[in-house]
């Protein structure tokens, strides 16, 4: 027997039987695995707890230093590994462009609202995961933003960010130095990773349910 | 281990966005504020026939919606399991320490910073995800615009907004 999935119309359920239709179809990944991606990707960031408000409102704080060094981590050993990817044609850069004012101001609201929420889009729905009920309301914000801007994007939101200014990557400022652009940036990355100060901000509520001797904060 | 140290899990993800990026993977960085608007889409019925903004973001919003399908799943199996840290609640506690007991204030700041985010998450083009780790790595220059931005601006916010004291 034949099963037919019907994926015209307009309705909710075909909506989202389309979004499934179109990662089938687009050719970034079979549809498992896109979604085994989104599977590690959410269980690394809860498994280290980055998504917690602690984490984050907590470097704004100052109180926390988790976040950016895990981050700078990432971004330093992945830059060297794309690096020689895409010289042996395993990957491609996909650049986004300079905005100058899409950025600026996108960034100023972007990190204001950061140190206000204690998420980001990536760390958000893994919260809500975990049962937290704020992020949950932040979210519904979140969809508002994002319908508020998809209605005014043509009139308000383009224009308002302004022109590209091309797409730029850092090593082009050094042509013919290329690979040791890269590797200098990486390098000194991972190295600002080790350097920051660890300082951490602890949830009671989520230590008090871990055995004594499994308590970050008491080793 | 109930918690991943900071330096597994940078390697760990740098590792996912290496696979992320190669052709064998899903030759794309990886992305995760594209699904907000392109769920925006779906939840209000908007006719992505009609607005720019949808036909621009239809790819790349399936992909990151499914994605983020599988991100609520991971995070939802190791917050059971692993960090044993699943519960519900509305005001985590650093807010209660250093902004107010308040639960509807906490909501309603969520709120109006979920909001704000997304609009400036789109503004920019991407967010911790799309910029800062896939951009980054890839050493756009626009991506350090953005990171520097957003560093800024957090810390002047976490410095005003809350109280200070241990």
């Amino acid at each position: 027997m034949e099963i037919i999935v019907k994926t015209a119309g307009d309705d909710l359920p075909s909506r989202i039987a389309q979004m499934f239709e179109t990662v089938i179809y687009e050719g970034r990944g079979s549809l498992v695995l896109v979604f085994l991606i989104g599977v590690i990707f959410g269980g690394i960031i809860q498994y280290t707890r980055v998504d917690k408000f602690e984490k984050i409102a907590g470097f704004a704080m100052l109180k926390d230093t988790i976040v950016p060094k895990m981050l700078f981590l990432t971004v330093g050993l992945a830059s060297i590994g794309l690096y020689f990817m895409v010289q042996a044609g395993w990957a491609h850069y996909h650049i986004k462009p300079i905005m100058w004012s899409g950025l600026i101001i996108g960034g100023i609201l972007f990190g204001a609202a950061m140190a206000i929420f204690g998420k980001c889009p990536g760390t958000g729905p893994v919260s809500i995961a975990e049962g937290r009920i704020d992020v949950l309301v932040g979210a519904i914000g979140g969809l508002l933003g994002g319908l508020v801007f998809t209605l005014y994007y043509d009139d308000i939101f383009k224009p308002l960010m302004g022109e590209s200014a091309g797409k730029l990557r850092l090593p082009q400022f050094f042509p013919g130095h290329e690979e040791t652009a890269v590797l200098i940036f990486g390098i000194v990355v991972t190295i600002i990773a080790f350097v920051i100060p660890k300082r951490e901000l602890y949830d009671e509520k989520d230590l008090e349910k871990l055995p004594p001797e499994a308590r970050p904060d008491r080793r | 281990m109930h918690r991943l140290p900071w330096w597994m899990g940078g390697i760990l993800m740098a590792g996912l966005l290496l696979m992320t990026f190669s052709i064998y993977g899903a030759d794309r960085p990886l992305g995760a504020s594209t699904y907000v608007p392109y769920f925006a889409g779906i939840l209000f019925d908007l006719d992505p026939h009609k607005y720019a903004y949808l036909k621009e973001i239809d790819k790349a919003g399936a992909w990151e919606g499914v994605l983020l399908l599988g991100a609520l799943f991971g995070g939802f199996v190791t917050s059971v399991f692993l960090t044993k840290s699943f519960r519900f609640s509305l005001i985590p506690t650093a807010w209660k320490k250093y902004k107010n007991n308040s639960v509807v204030s906490r909501l309603l700041w969520s709120f109006v910073s979920g909001f704000v985010m997304i609009i400036g998450a789109r503004m920019a083009g991407g967010c911790t995800s799309g910029h800062f780790m896939s951009g980054m790595t890839q050493l756009a220059v626009s991506s350090m615009i953005f990171g520097t931005v957003v560093m800024i601006s957090l810390l002047i916010t976490g410095r005003f907004f809350y109280k200070r004291g241990e």
